[in-house]
């Protein structure tokens, strides 16, 4: 699992040590390219001096006097200009040796005033190259300039040769850079992979060394800290649920506990015995409605089950739930009124939902409206049509939720009230959530109708529109 | 006012010695619900398994079965499915550990007549099983006479003994209910499914509130109480024979 089992050729297998690879190839290619150009520009430049000099020779020995020039021929044959004008030869009109050192007509060469280069093959010599120049001069006769690429061929072999000296440095040290910076990069990986191993060993707090976010391995072990952050508050709230959840069955369950035990250690009348045995009960069923309420909002959450779905008038919905807890307004000495505002028998209130699972949306939030609004108070449910949308209103006047705490209201999963004397699973938002995510709806949270002094607070939710089904 | 044609005969007693078929894997929740279902005058036989239930079904006469729907070999709803095909209508009690959403749907669908989920209340239990066995029998009555109670289901009147009630709506639909089932405790989850269709438990007591509403009408001071409340269990309308 861990980074050792490959650190035998772990610097040969980092994406670093990679890239040095490709950065040597590239290299390499650049100094071929840029000695091949090297060398076809000196070649150029050379073959253009030599035929300047060839030209510039030509010429002036045509101005010559027959006799001159066949002077000037013997003469540049022996003297130091031959380092210039390597060979010289006259010729006649057929092509026959008349004075110079260059004995022998040129294979292939013609007298047209241009340079050939052309290969000599002399029996006692290995064969050469040679820069040939051939004019016709006065008397019917042709003089042959030769100019050797001995200098060319020299800057050829040094080019080569530096070359060839240089690659070999060039590649070795940028390899060996690619290895220290390799090895560099693995170290560093290697200290984020022990922190990785630390943290899936159960270290939760364990963090990657991010730096100050430089590059983009700092960036992005700072991501994954903030992942990982995320993840370790995710995974407090969830500790906190479990524990909240644990506490809410314990307290049940113990005083079931101390009542039994009370209740065997001494004889008492049978009407004690019953109503310890109706407190037991009593307390068993409040267990079971945490259990039950977690299991409900675990199957709506997960199985996104919508077998029940079909169309749902929400106004009718919103006038049966009112008429539903208008006795309970009424003793609890609240005004429960219901706003539905919709044509008759119109479409515009018809969602597609599941009917069962609304109502205890409604159901929910009006017991917690009525629960938080004192007596003298007002709750009002609303449905009310929007453009293709249905606005659903359970408001009140009662204490409200300050601004700052109905994110957290809505973002917890499990609001633990530990002072709520109330009585329930304490799971209602958390299961009115469960359903409106199944039905693509969001809870928000606003004033209630209340003045200024106790604002209440209002549940407002949207719907989706959908019509009626096609009767036909 | 009393209406002349006869009101509906509503029987009051339950048919003494209901032979109950209850099949469930849990041996020891079905010993408890069996000597309870014994103490409350039911005869009871228990079987384990889906195939049994089946079999003790299909071989005998029952009044009732109540049904666990999570059976080795063959659940709960695969016997039902049977059993109706083989044209057996005895009334199904289905039970479930499982709350899922849509369960109850499928359970009624596949033939089952009533569905309780685990866990239950003895009480609640057996008031279902009761209002099995004894359900309305004429529900096209248009008008319902139980005691000094008449109801003009057409007129939307009720009098007692001649004193004009008057009743919202939600009020009447109520004492519709009650009246089709009198001296048969019926519990509050029953009153919500039955009366309002609501599959929710609610979290305040609902049910007492819209009970006492009509109570305080329904039982004039100085007249005999008919609607009672049954400690631990519900409601029941009550009148002597």
């Amino acid at each position: 699992m861990s980074l050792t089992d490959t650190s035998r050729f772990g610097v040969l297998r980092t994406a670093t040590f990679r890239l040095t690879l490709a950065f040597v190839a590239a290299i390499i290619g650049g100094m071929v390219l840029q000695f091949v150009l090297l060398f076809v520009q000196m070649t150029h430049f050379e073959s253009e001096r030599s035929s300047g000099i060839l030209h510039r020779e030509a010429d002036v020995l045509v101005q010559e006097t027959p006799e001159r020039l066949e002077y000037q021929v013997r003469e540049r044959a022996s003297n130091e200009l031959r380092v210039v004008i390597n060979w010289v030869g006259l010729f006649d009109g057929h092509y026959h040796h008349i004075a110079g050192d260059l004995k022998a007509w040129p294979e292939g060469l013609t007298v047209d005033g241009k340079v050939h280069r052309l290969t000599l093959s002399p029996t006692d010599d290995a064969p050469y190259e040679m820069r040939f120049l051939a004019v016709k001069v006065p008397g019917g006769r042709i003089l042959v300039l030769a100019h050797s690429l001995h200098l060319l061929s020299e800057l050829h072999y040094m080019i080569r040769r530096g070359a060839l000296l240089s690659v070999f440095p060039v590649v070795m040290f940028a390899l060996l850079t690619g290895v220290v910076l390799s090895h560099r990069a693995l170290a560093r990986v290697k200290t984020m992979h022990e922190a990785i191993d630390r943290i899936m060993q159960g270290d939760v707090h364990e963090r990657l060394p991010a730096g100050r976010e430089r590059d983009e391995l700092e960036r992005l072990a700072g991501s994954v800290n903030r992942m990982l952050d995320r993840l370790e508050h995710l995974m407090d709230e969830i500790r906190d649920v479990g524990n909240d959840i644990a506490h809410d069955l314990r307290t049940p369950l113990s005083r079931v506990r101390a009542r039994l035990e009370r209740a065997t250690s001494s004889p008492h009348d049978a009407d004690y015995l019953n109503s310890v045995i109706e407190q037991a009960t009593q307390d068993l069923d409040q267990c079971f409605s945490v259990i039950t309420a977690l299991l409900r909002i675990g199957e709506i959450e997960n199985g996104r089950r919508r077998a029940g779905f079909a169309y749902v008038n929400l106004g009718d919905l919103v006038a049966d739930i009112v008429d539903l807890y208008e006795p309970i307004a009424e003793t609890n000495g609240l005004v429960l009124t219901s706003l539905v505002v919709a044509e008759p028998a119109s479409d515009t209130l018809v969602t597609f939902g599941d009917r069962d699972l609304l109502v205890e949306v409604l159901a929910n939030l009006l017991d917690n409206a009525m629960k938080f609004t004192p007596p003298g108070g007002h709750v009002t449910v609303s449905a009310t049509p929007g453009p293709s949308v249905i606005n659903l209103r359970v408001a009140d006047t009662g204490i409200g939720i300050p601004e700052a705490e109905r994110e957290a209201v809505l973002g917890r999963f499990y609001r633990s009230d530990k002072s709520r004397h109330v009585p329930g699973s304490g799971l209602g938002l958390s299961l009115v959530m469960a359903i409106l995510r199944l039905h693509g709806v969001e809870l928000a949270i606003a004033d209630g109708d209340g003045t200024t002094a106790a604002k209440g607070c209002a549940f407002e939710m949207t719907f989706q529109v959908s019509g009626s089904p096609d009767p036909a | 006012m009393i209406p002349d044609h006869s009101p509906s005969i509503v029987p009051l007693e339950v048919p003494s010695k209901a032979r109950i078929l209850f099949v469930e894997d849990d041996d020891t929740l079905a010993k408890e619900v069996v000597e309870e279902l014994a103490a409350r005058g039911f005869s009871v036989s228990h079987v384990s398994t889906g195939q049994a239930g089946l079999e003790a079904a299909t071989s005998e006469a029952y009044d009732l079965m109540v049904l666990d729907r999570m059976l080795p070999l063959l659940d709960g709803l695969s016997v039902i499915e049977k059993l109706r095909g083989q044209n057996v209508q005895s009334p199904v009690l289905v039970l479930s550990a499982l709350s899922a959403v849509d369960d109850r749907v499928t359970g009624l669908k596949a033939g089952g007549d009533d569905y309780l989920t685990k866990p239950f209340a003895m009480d609640e239990l057996v008031a279902r099983i009761e209002a099995l066995l004894r359900r309305p029998n004429d529900t096209r009555a248009t008008t319902l006479r139980v005691g000094p109670l008449d109801m003009d289901l057409i007129d939307r009147t009720v009098t007692r003994e001649g004193r004009d009630i008057e009743l919202l709506p939600r009020e009447f639909r109520l004492l519709e209910y009650l009246m089709r089932r009198p001296n048969q405790v019926l519990t509050r989850t029953m009153l919500l499914e039955d009366v309002w269709n609501y599959r929710f438990i609610p979290q305040t007591n609902l049910v007492d509130v819209h009970i006492g509403k009509l109570r305080r009408k329904v039982d004039g001071t100085g007249e005999t109480p008919l609607i009672h409340s049954i400690r631990g269990s519900g409601f029941m309308l009550r009148v002597s024979h």
